[in-house]
């Protein structure tokens, strides 16, 4: 009976391989590698090591975002104020520079105003009990609001000598872009906290089943306003790297469809909506199969109407895959009774 | 299957038709291996009520759902008017004259009655004033007292009930199933039911009528047919039959005497008393619920659904919430306690096991030890923010090999396991947060027979260790052969209380039931 050495890791085993039934992850990350050799074999500067390292450097914001998505996804909830609060907090932080104030305590207070966001959209999903999907929807137009108040301008600009506040998203180490080593540490953080901690397994059992976490003794509330405090936390990272890169903040992203393509780089990878299902590692492989596929379409010229439609089109084939490896039915609901 | 118990004569009340309008033939349906009803041969003539009686879980709402196309059978056949059927969705069997009106009801609460008689067969552009002549028309025909104007939230429920029979009629309904439809009526109301049903009976529509309440049943029914796990017993004329005899057909089985054997009863000297419930209230569902439960016993707790056991048990574990105001007391050894959430009953000891297990009991995507673990790091003792692998096989390996899990499915996905596993990590993983008071809800619904054996006996052995123990199950040989005490609740109540020697199955039937 003392089955030691063979348990499966502390993590479900998603990686256990089947042909008859693979995963989600393991389906994207096929398809990942196959275009990846059809674009290098066809495309002329596609398979160079810079372009390699351009491709991932451009995913990486929405890599960082989506590591956030992907946790409260994962629990079952939403956060659709990610973008808002990223631009929001650094466009505030931004104008406060330009006042003159440190640049060390505007970062902090962008800190601080990312967390309070984070709280609050935590404190009425969990306790005030409003559905995630508009609470968040409506942070995200109060953000803007705001934002725009204190900071009237679409593009706000960083101050010209500050090469710390520049170094994430603008320095190189050892010749690779310093936004690829903040994405992969956040991945890792993410991954370590998600599959080694006790509030990991929390976040999946919340996913899998709300309810029979809270039968289970799992304070939930608390747990919700973790979670959106993360987002926010990752938000603010994100938005680190976006003004190293840029040199800027634009308000005119809250109002865009980045925060989609942040929903698309999650569910594509297989962190399902119906909760409690993926990893980290499918934030990763969405996120490098949407960079693949944008910068291929750049190298081809594809215009941008174009590349929507693939968008909508892959994030609806990734919704009717997720439904196909989740039916969910009366037959299947009373498998085992 | 004893044949010569199918009269083939219809005692109809019109009498004439010798065909029958609805014919089941062989009828089974599977859920994963197990089933639901099996061989099951069933009729109906027209201008007949045909009463469906038996446990819970016997198979009638499965038979109907069957009939009314909300399932198809694994195998068996079914006929209306002598022609072979094969329903897809409640749709075709809608259009084939079959309707069900459910115990809840299925209408549309902010629709107005008469947009809801007609819900389903709009047509493109209906004026509200012809709508409501049409609906005012038919109500009347039917000596319904309801304002088609009205929306369905602000009607009461016999009313509710009316216009559900009236959308029947509406739809030329031939058959018409109801699933307990007295379970909510005043006996006023209920009169007025009875009334109505005869009255459908003598234009010829043939009803199908499901109950718990027997004595209704042989009231109001001209045949009676008697299910009992998913097979069918007798069907016989309500005239031939009594009271004792359809509990008799009910109850008796044979299996029952092999599985459910009575346990060695030792007299338990009564200890402590660590779980009092006064007066406790919850809306309409739990009314004046007192009793109380003492340490090294297992208090058996029968009832019908829609009774309150479910219902004071998740009140107890915090799950719920009592009425604020003389919602009464609950004291856990003398100390008046009230919970908002489960969590704090689970600090506190109790521990409350699920009759819905796929609903809130495990994760289902989630392996055996993960389930027990998580049931351990949800406490406030066993939580730590690391985990810690040793820690998890050290539990898990206890609670398999103490529960007799079937180790060869531990790498499997919980949704994997057969029901008996399943139910089994649901115990452990409560089991786990070492309960003082543990609520068992249908310990064994869905579990496989050579698994019921092993859970009565952790639910003894959890007695036996000092543990209050309450054991809810709607199945009464279960309840006698684990309880030491037994109490059966009625209509939110409290309203028998058995010993174990003394109590049979007749006695908390007959409580049970009126």
């Amino acid at each position: 009976m003392a089955v030691e050495s063979p348990l499966a890791p502390a993590s479900t085993p998603r990686f256990r391989f089947s042909l008859t039934k693979p995963t989600q992850e393991q389906i994207v990350l096929l398809i990942t590698i196959a275009l990846v050799i059809v674009f290098g074999l066809t495309l002329n500067g596609f398979a160079t090591l810079s372009n390699l390292l351009n491709l991932l450097r451009s995913i990486s914001i929405l890599g960082i975002l989506g590591l956030g998505m992907g946790l409260i996804v994962i629990s079952r909830g939403i956060d659709l104020s990610e973008v808002a609060i990223m631009a929001g907090s650094w466009s505030i932080a931004l104008i406060e520079m330009q006042h003159g104030m440190p640049i060390g305590w505007a970062c902090m207070i962008a800190l601080g105003l990312a967390v309070t966001i984070g709280v609050v959209n935590g404190v009425m999903v969990a306790f005030v009990e409003a559905p995630a999907l508009f609470v968040t929807l409506a942070a995200g137009f109060v953000i803007y609001g705001l934002a725009f108040w204190f900071a009237p301008a679409w593009v706000v600009y960083a101050p010209k000598d500050a090469p710390a506040l520049m170094f994430l998203g603008a320095g190189r180490l050892f010749g690779v872009p310093v936004p690829i080593f903040v994405f992969a540490v956040a991945a890792l953080i993410i991954h370590l906290f998600l599959s080694r901690t006790s509030i990991g397994r929390f976040i999946y059992a919340q996913g899998d089943n709300p309810e029979a976490a809270r039968l289970s003794g799992i304070a939930l509330r608390p747990l919700m306003v973790l979670e959106h405090v993360i987002v926010a936390l990752l938000a603010w990272i994100a938005g680190l790297v976006w003004i190293g890169t840029t040199g800027s903040m634009q308000m005119a992203i809250t109002q865009g469809t980045m925060i989609f393509d942040v929903v698309l780089v999650v569910v594509i990878g297989g962190i399902s909506l119906v909760g409690g299902r993926g990893g980290v590692f499918s934030v990763v492989v969405g996120c490098v199969l949407i960079g693949t596929l944008l910068n291929a379409f750049t190298i081809m010229d594809v215009n941008s109407e174009v590349q929507n439609i693939i968008k909508g089109i892959v994030l609806l084939a990734a919704i009717v895959l997720d439904n196909f490896l989740h039916p969910r039915d009366e037959e299947t609901a009373r498998q085992g009774d | 299957m004893n044949d010569t118990a199918i009269l083939s004569e219809p005692a109809a009340g019109t009498g004439q038709a010798r065909e029958p309008v609805l014919k089941v033939v062989n009828g089974a349906k599977v859920y994963g291996g197990v089933h639901a009803i099996e061989g099951v041969s069933f009729d109906l003539y027209p201008g007949e009520v045909h009463a469906l009686v038996g446990e819970n879980g016997a198979g009638k709402s499965t038979l109907c759902k069957a009939i009314a196309g909300a399932i198809r059978l694994t195998s068996g056949e079914m006929f209306v008017d002598g022609k072979r059927v094969d329903f897809e969705q409640p749709r075709d069997a809608l259009s084939a004259g079959i309707c069900m009106v459910y115990q809840e009801t299925s209408l549309v609460p902010t629709m107005t009655a008469a947009q809801n008689i007609e819900l389903g067969n709009e047509k493109l552009l209906t004026r509200f004033r012809t709508l409501n002549i049409q609906a005012q028309q038919l109500l009347q025909s039917l000596n319904f007292h309801v304002d088609p104007a009205t929306p369905v939230a602000l009607l009461g429920t016999a009313k509710k009930q009316m216009v559900e029979i009236a959308r029947a009629i509406y739809n030329k309904a031939r058959i018409i199933i109801f699933d307990e439809p007295t379970a909510s009526l005043t006996p006023e109301e209920i009169v007025h039911f009875f009334h109505l049903v005869r009255d459908l009976r003598a234009r010829g529509v043939a009803i199908i009528y499901i109950s718990h309440a027997l004595e209704e049943s042989l009231q109001i029914a001209d045949r009676i047919t008697v299910l009992r796990d998913g097979r069918l017993v007798i069907t016989a004329p309500a005239k031939t039959l009594t009271r004792d005899a359809l509990v008799q057909n009910m109850v008796g089985r044979q299996v029952a005497q092999a599985v459910y054997g009575r346990s060695a009863s030792k007299t338990h000297e009564r200890r402590e008393k660590v779980l009092t419930v006064e007066n406790v209230t919850m809306g309409m569902v739990v009314k004046n619920m007192s009793f109380s439960v003492y340490a090294g016993e297992v208090v058996g707790v029968a009832g019908l659904i829609g009774s309150g056991r479910t219902e004071i048990a998740k009140i107890i574990f915090g799950a719920l919430k009592r009425n604020l105001v003389n919602g009464g007391t609950i004291r856990l050894r003398g100390k008046p306690i009230r919970y908002r959430v489960p969590r704090q009953a689970i600090d506190d000891g109790i521990a409350y096991i699920t009759e819905d297990r796929k609903a809130n009991g495990f994760f289902e995507t989630m392996i055996v030890d993960d389930n027990v673990y998580i049931g351990s790091l949800a406490t406030r003792a066993g939580f730590s923010f690391l985990l810690s692998r040793a820690r998890r096989s050290k539990l898990a390996n206890y609670w398999v090999e103490r529960l007799k899990i079937n180790a060869l499915q531990r790498k499997a996905r919980i949704v994997e396991l057969s029901g008996g596993n399943q139910q089994k990590v649901v115990l452990a993983k409560s089991l786990v947060q070492e309960p003082t008071i543990i609520i068992f809800d249908e310990p064994t619904r869905g579990v496989d027979v050579g698994t019921i054996p092993h859970i009565h006996a952790e639910i003894r052995r959890l007695a036996d260790e000092g543990k209050a123990v309450v054991v809810i199950s709607s199945y009464l040989p279960e309840i006698l052969a684990v309880s030491d005490r037994i109490l059966v609740a009625r209509t939110g109540r409290i309203v028998a209380e058995f010993d174990a020697a003394e109590a049979t199955q007749d006695k908390i039937l007959y409580a049970a039931v009126h």
